[in-house]
């Protein structure tokens, strides 16, 4: 494959796949994409060559690879699929319910002698409910009804537990029990989940243009207002004390190290009219990708600089035109950028402290 | 008239159709889907229809409710709505025309007010009309039907809230119910477009791409949305439509619509009007649901025009001399009326 550039930086592979991508998801060398008609792509990180493909027939979501990178889920309107990489099996349950994301219980953190309990494990929303299954789709436990569509899931305690967000609450499950063990009560629709790694902290960004925030340790709310539109997509960095947040033209960094962002105000990174991708680049850097609908893609130090502060990026790659659907780093020398055009295209950032 | 192109609205028109189980809306449905219009049409269904046409995409969804946290009670908007609309707009294939068809019992407000609220819909998307559907044989029993004190009733508010109104199954009513149906209609909603029809059977056009939500044609496709009806003190929802020849002035204006919206907006379904503003050359124009307002300059007053405003409040409760009063009181010239 040839090696352009795009912006300074080395375009290592660019395809075009035969759907509007939606979401990404990269671990290990696989990149998965899926289309909102649902077509899954898995694809060989390093080349951008197809590895295996799947359909979800009443279109796709949200597209998850296992930590492992040796299977696959992809949620849909009408239900979800599972895909097996040792023999390419497909799995397709389409159960008519609205299946908005799904979670791989991640081990990181966990070590190897213990891994059986979080390993191999994935929560996939289905409706009001969230069902925990085995790597190869069987259901070990599930979750009771919320009191609404779920919109969010994400593992906490190296997999003990299981945040799960719908319209007014954050639930935690622990593994066999239908009940919520603890409940985070805020009145509103939540619409995205991040937990931060250090698993002091769970945000929701919500319809009402806001993100909530509690402490884990006891409770303890936290709301962000203020912004002009709903907040649909958060983000912590690998280091757990950087929030990034949509919901306005600026995408704002919120600093969560020490007691927490109260009281404080986010950098502000200007450079879309629309943010549409967040993508912190794994490590502890504080190097942020995100994308807009105008197509354009920028690369920033998130963290540099003071609160309040607003930011220029350190790079941007102007794209075509078509709207960025999704970003995902393959590791931190590569990002890969799909574009609701049906373009997926691998960016080379060869320095492991520069961008 | 002016002349100069307007720039087209790109976003794609979407109709809700709402009535009771029974009125219709599966025929009108099928109907429109099998009409050959050439439209890609999608429907987003939250009754559990038969409807199943190969050129149009049906989903099911299931109400969701959620209200929002900015200190409006009354701000609603549908959660399963924003999803399924947001998932549309990401696909490849683009679609003409989007109807949404309610349950009989669906409130319509959360229904607009999505519109207004979410601005991922609202950059792609424009609320067409509100088309109700009523049985002409049996609407009168809905409509006198007894809620429980803080219920509301559904046949109502959905009367209440149309922009078009297809009175079903006239061959099924005889004239003196007819025009008792008609008449109740007027009392609540006197500017709503009434079609009678049979079978459903009625001239798309009258229902689709209509822009009732759309400024530029608040009140110029419905001259008769003034139209007084005798008072009706029984009823607790109506229409008041005012029409005061002068000039207004701008800050009377907005003490008194953010006033009247915050504390009636609860009760206010919705509201539209045109409007003289002291000293500037165009019309204003706005329209709301209930304490959403949306408003913008249209087009220029003709030379030798009669500056006048016209409105129109369409809720519960309505306080008829307290709005024409109130209202006066904000033109500029209002010393010198009163």
């Amino acid at each position: 494959m040839s090696t352009t550039v795009d912006s300074g930086l080395t375009v290592a592979w660019d395809i075009t796949v035969d759907d509007a991508p939606v979401a990404l998801s990269a671990r290990g060398d696989l990149v998965a994409v899926a289309g909102a008609e649902g077509t899954v792509r898995v694809l060989d990180a390093a080349m951008g060559a197809e590895m295996g493909a799947l359909e979800l027939p009443s279109g796709a979501l949200s597209v998850e690879l296992a930590p492992d990178a040796g299977h696959l889920a992809a949620t849909g309107p009408m239900g979800y699929a599972l895909w097996r990489r040792k023999d390419g099996r497909t799995t397709v349950r389409e159960s008519g319910a609205w299946s908005a994301a799904a979670a791989w219980a991640d081990p990181v953190g966990v070590p190897p002698a213990e891994r059986s309990r979080g390993w191999g494990r994935v929560a996939v929303a289905s409706g009001r409910r969230t069902l925990v299954l085995d790597a190869d789709g069987e259901e070990l436990w599930r979750t009771d009804p919320a009191a609404s569509t779920v919109t969010d899931l994400a593992w906490m305690r190296q997999g003990r537990r299981l945040a799960v967000a719908a319209y007014g609450a954050v639930h935690g499950h622990e593994r066999h029990t239908p009940k919520p063990v603890v409940t985070y009560p805020y009145v509103g629709s939540h619409l995205a989940l991040a937990v931060a790694p250090t698993g002091k902290w769970i945000c929701s960004g919500n319809q009402d243009a806001s993100i909530h925030i509690w402490r884990t340790r006891d409770g303890s709310e936290l709301t962000m207002s203020g912004y002009p539109e709903k907040v649909s997509r958060l983000a912590f960095d690998d280091t757990g004390f950087w929030l990034a947040a949509d919901g306005a033209p600026d995408v704002t960094v919120w600093d969560f190290s020490g007691k927490g962002p109260a009281g404080t105000a986010p950098r502000s990174l200007r450079c879309h009219e629309t943010v549409t991708a967040l993508a912190w680049r794994p490590g502890n850097g504080g190097h942020l990708a995100s994308g807009g609908a105008d197509g354009t893609v920028a690369l920033w130090y998130a963290t540099a600089g003071r609160p309040q502060q607003r930011l220029s990026p350190a790079r941007e790659l102007t794209g075509d035109g078509a709207g960025v659907a999704a970003l995902a780093w393959a590791g931190p020398h590569l990002l890969i950028a799909a574009y609701r055009d049906g373009r997926v295209r691998a960016y080379g950032v060869p320095s492991r402290t520069a961008l | 008239m002016t002349t100069t192109p307007e720039p087209r609205d790109e976003r794609v028109p979407v109709t809700v159709l709402t009535g009771f189980l029974g009125s219709g809306k599966t025929t009108l449905l099928n109907r429109i889907l099998t009409e050959n219009h050439g439209l890609r049409i999608a429907v987003i269904e939250n009754e559990f229809g038969e409807v199943g046409i190969d050129d149009a995409l049906v989903l099911d969804a299931e109400e969701e409710i959620f209200e929002m946290n900015n200190g409006c009670i009354c701000c609603t908007v549908r959660g399963d709505l924003i999803r399924i609309l947001g998932a549309l707009m990401r696909r490849r294939e683009k679609f003409d025309h989007i109807l949404i068809e309610t349950t009989g019992l669906a409130d319509p407000a959360p229904v607009a007010q999505t519109f207004f609220m979410d601005d991922e819909i609202a950059a792609q998307l424009r609320l067409d009309a509100i088309v109700t559907l009523v049985d002409a044989a049996h609407v009168l029993q809905h409509l006198d039907e007894v809620k429980p004190e803080g219920v509301e009733n559904e046949a109502v508010e959905q009367i209440a809230f149309a922009d078009r109104l297809v009175l079903n199954k006239t061959d099924l009513a005889d004239e003196e119910t007819l025009g008792e149906v008609v008449r109740r209609v007027r009392t609540i909603n006197s500017g709503v477009r009434i079609i009678p029809a049979q079978h459903a059977e009625i001239d798309l056009q009258q229902v689709l791409d209509v822009g009732a939500f759309d400024l530029e044609r608040v009140l110029a496709d419905d001259p008769s949305f003034l139209t007084e009806t005798e008072h009706q003190h029984d009823t607790t929802v109506t229409s008041v439509g005012i029409d005061l020849p002068g000039e207004l002035d701008e800050n009377k204006l907005n003490a008194w619509l953010g006033t009247l919206l915050r504390t009636k907006g609860v009760d206010i379904f919705r509201s539209k009007g045109i409007l003289a503003l002291a000293g500037a050359p165009k019309q204003y124009v706005f329209q709301g649901v209930h304490m959403l307002l949306d408003g913008q300059f249209g087009r220029d007053w003709r030379d030798g025009e009669e500056r006048r405003n016209r409105l129109v409040f369409i809720g519960r409760n309505l306080d008829r001399q307290a709005l024409e009063r109130d209202f006066a009181a904000c033109l500029a010239t209002a010393g010198a009326v009163a």
